[in-house]
């Protein structure tokens, strides 16, 4: 005969192993959900190679309303037109970050770039860039402002950018930033000393 | 004997309807709207209840109608067939779906009814016949009678212009069929009286999500939407009578007064001659063009809760237009109401009317106070050609006025101790204005998004912005 104290104890201690099963497993279930989803809206495009280089960065900063430079190191190709991808690529990095200094939405990313010709250039973001950019005058042309700026100081001879959202023509970024013309990087460089 | 009771309650009601009926009364109708007809059909009552003919309803839309066994109908459409008997209040219908037959009994409301060949079914049961038939979606506007298969909407969006001569423009989703006044039953029609016009759309799907905008209280003031009797309907109520122009491919109504003012046919006022780039003046006027900046689907930015960019913008544009005339300088409003207007066309609009000044209104974060804008051309190696100038550069030969503009109602607004900057930026449409133009964008202050709505802080901007605008308007073409 089992004495009536230990068939208890022996009671708890198997609900407590079945307890502590269903949590563990839904622990693993949730954070398989999250890696799932971190890599759902992970850049669209694979790390290139190249080598690593520190280069500077123009990054928007809402709180201040500024534009500041900063160091960032990167693997960047020797291809030009895989360089200038990458090194815009390195601009939305930092606003992927937690906490962003000028948030963007998840998925904003750089699809391609294609030269029309030496000079001029063309950006082809993916549709979360725009679609899920926040609306205002100010930060749509800061987010603009610091690509063109990042992307003329380390790929040099471009004069003309203009940007393409998931391989259209959109009339703006979120409602404000002409996204119909062809930048010109010199007009963009004296716009971008007013954000300093 | 079973059957006995119907077919007297049938006869009765079929006398009691026609010799209730008059031709006073409008016959009620359905309208059925799809990507291979659009047809209408009279919707008889029995007994109270409103009844459609299936096979008049389902043979337009690639149904065969056979008599099966005794009083049964079986109605086929692609992989779909009905079952209906005379006297029966359910349907059987079956359907193949790949390698499955799904088989379900639908209740029809009442019962079938046959009469003279057509096989009457409630009209409540229709959009589940059509459903379930052409499996495909099918929305049913019950109370005006008028059922669309496979989204087949004709959309619009109203555009009021204001002007020397107002009009209202309506555009299209789709083509459509041409409004015409004596054939009103079988299309559509156009009414004008002396301060209304309807246009009746019959046969188009037309379909409105607003269903009245105000316009103010000149020659065109209000529109209404409303769907009636297997038709729906565009009023437009004004202080005049209005003229109707189609566009040539059908997709665009502009309802307009009769006769132009003489306003608009003036010859340019030999005190503003134009300059090449701007062109003639419509009017000697000087006004102030006001564009609040959104409206209808276009919120702008979201600051949480119900507050959105289109409404704050709308709200301070009024103001804007108060304070203008308080100091004797004419205004008017890109828009005065929630309504749709693309960037291209706001430009339009302030271009064509001859504007003055073109003052945009946004509201949005980050900082504080208020930001001006003047224009930056993104490519300024874009110039003009004779009197001709590229859209995308418009703004060229007023440039250097707009800073002015921008820079005199900055100083205004700290005048009124409001935290100001200035900055030359690309902002979408200024540059396809021709006269000068500036953006004014109100921030929260302090972080607090309810300052973006406070009428006191609104009025100090408007005040700010009107003085700013006439202390300048010598230079710009106005009266000082």
């Amino acid at each position: 005969m089992i004495p009536r104290h230990f068939q208890i104890t022996m009671a708890l201690v198997l609900l407590a192993i079945l307890v502590s099963g269903v949590v563990i497993i839904r622990i693993t279930h949730k954070e398989e959900a999250m890696t799932q989803q971190a890599a759902e809206a992970a850049p669209v495009a694979p790390a290139v190679g190249g080598k690593q280089e520190s280069i500077r960065v123009l990054v928007a900063y809402d709180d201040d309303q500024a534009l500041r430079w900063r160091p960032v190191e990167v693997f960047l190709p020797a291809d030009r037109g895989l360089r200038a991808k990458e090194t815009l690529r390195s601009v939305l990095a930092q606003y992927q970050q937690s906490p962003s200094p000028h948030p963007l939405a998840k998925g904003a990313d750089i699809k391609d770039v294609y030269f029309l010709n030496s000079e001029t250039m063309i950006v082809d973001t993916t549709a979360p860039f725009a679609d899920g950019h926040p609306s205002g005058i100010l930060l749509e042309e800061m987010t603009l402002t610091s690509l063109i700026e990042t992307l003329t100081a380390n790929v040099p001879g471009i004069t003309k950018i203009k940007f393409l959202v998931d391989g259209k023509e959109r009339e703006t970024l979120a409602g404000h930033a002409d996204l119909m013309s062809f930048y010109q990087t010199a007009a963009v460089h004296e716009l971008a000393k007013e954000f300093e | 004997m079973r059957w006995s009771k119907p077919r007297f309650a049938l006869a009765f009601a079929a006398l009691w309807c026609s010799m209730a009926y008059t031709g006073a009364t409008p016959e009620k109708q359905l309208t059925v709207y799809s990507a291979q007809a659009s047809y209408s059909l009279p919707v008889p009552e029995r007994s109270g209840k409103a009844y459609i003919a299936a096979n008049e309803l389902l043979t337009p839309l690639g149904a065969t109608i056979t008599h099966g066994k005794g009083k049964e109908w079986k109605i086929t459409v692609n992989k779909a067939e009905a079952r209906l008997a005379e006297g029966k209040d359910k349907a059987v219908i079956r359907r193949q779906d790949k390698a499955l037959i799904r088989s379900q009994q639908v209740d029809l409301g009442g019962a079938v009814l046959v009469e003279d060949g057509r096989m009457l079914v409630p009209l409540d049961s229709a959009l589940t016949l059509l459903g379930q038939l052409l499996n495909t979606a099918v929305d049913f506007h019950q109370p005006s009678r008028r059922i669309f298969i496979g989204q087949s909407f004709t959309r619009f969006n109203a555009e009021y212009k204001n002007g020397d001569r107002p009009s209202l423009i309506l555009t299209f989703t789709q083509p459509l069929r041409r409004l015409d006044t004596n054939h009103a039953e079988e299309r559509g029609a156009l009414f004008t009286h002396t301060n209304k016009t309807t246009l009746i759309f019959r046969k188009d799907p037309v379909v409105s999500d607003v269903n009245k905008q105000e316009f103010g209280a000149g020659a065109i003031q209000s529109m209404v939407f409303a769907e009636e009797n297997g038709s729906a309907s565009i009023t437009v109520t004004g202080n005049t009578k209005l003229q109707m122009i189609r566009s040539e491919d059908g997709k665009t109504i502009t309802l307009q007064p009769e006769a132009p003012p003489l306003a608009a046919a003036q010859e340019p006022d030999a005190q503003n001659t134009p300059t090449a780039a701007e062109g003639p003046r419509r009017t000697s006027e000087f006004f102030v063009m006001i564009d609040a900046s959104h409206g209808g689907s276009d919120k702008g930015a979201s600051f949480g809760g119900r507050q959105v960019e289109k409404d704050i913008t709308l709200r301070l544009a009024r103001e804007l237009r108060k304070e203008l005339e308080e100091r004797g300088i004419s205004a008017r409003l890109v828009r005065d109401a929630d309504i749709d207007i693309g960037l291209e066309r706001r430009a339009e609009i302030a271009n064509e009317q001859r504007a003055g000044i073109y003052v945009a209104l946004h509201a949005g974060r980050p900082g504080k106070g208020v930001r001006v804008y003047a224009p930056m051309l993104a490519d300024p190696s874009q110039a003009a050609a004779g009197r001709f100038l590229p859209w995308e550069s418009a703004q060229s030969g007023a440039l250097s006025r707009s800073r002015t503009v921008a820079q005199t109602v900055a100083e205004e607004l700290r005048k009124k101790g409001m935290a100001v900057s200035i900055l030359g930026m690309p902002v979408r449409p200024l540059n396809n204005i021709v006269p000068p133009a500036i953006a004014v964008e109100l921030a929260p202050e302090g972080g607090d998004i309810q300052s973006l709505e406070s009428p006191k802080r609104q009025n100090t901007v408007a005040a700010a912005i009107a003085s700013g605008i006439a202390q300048i308007r010598g230079q710009m073409g106005g009266r000082p």
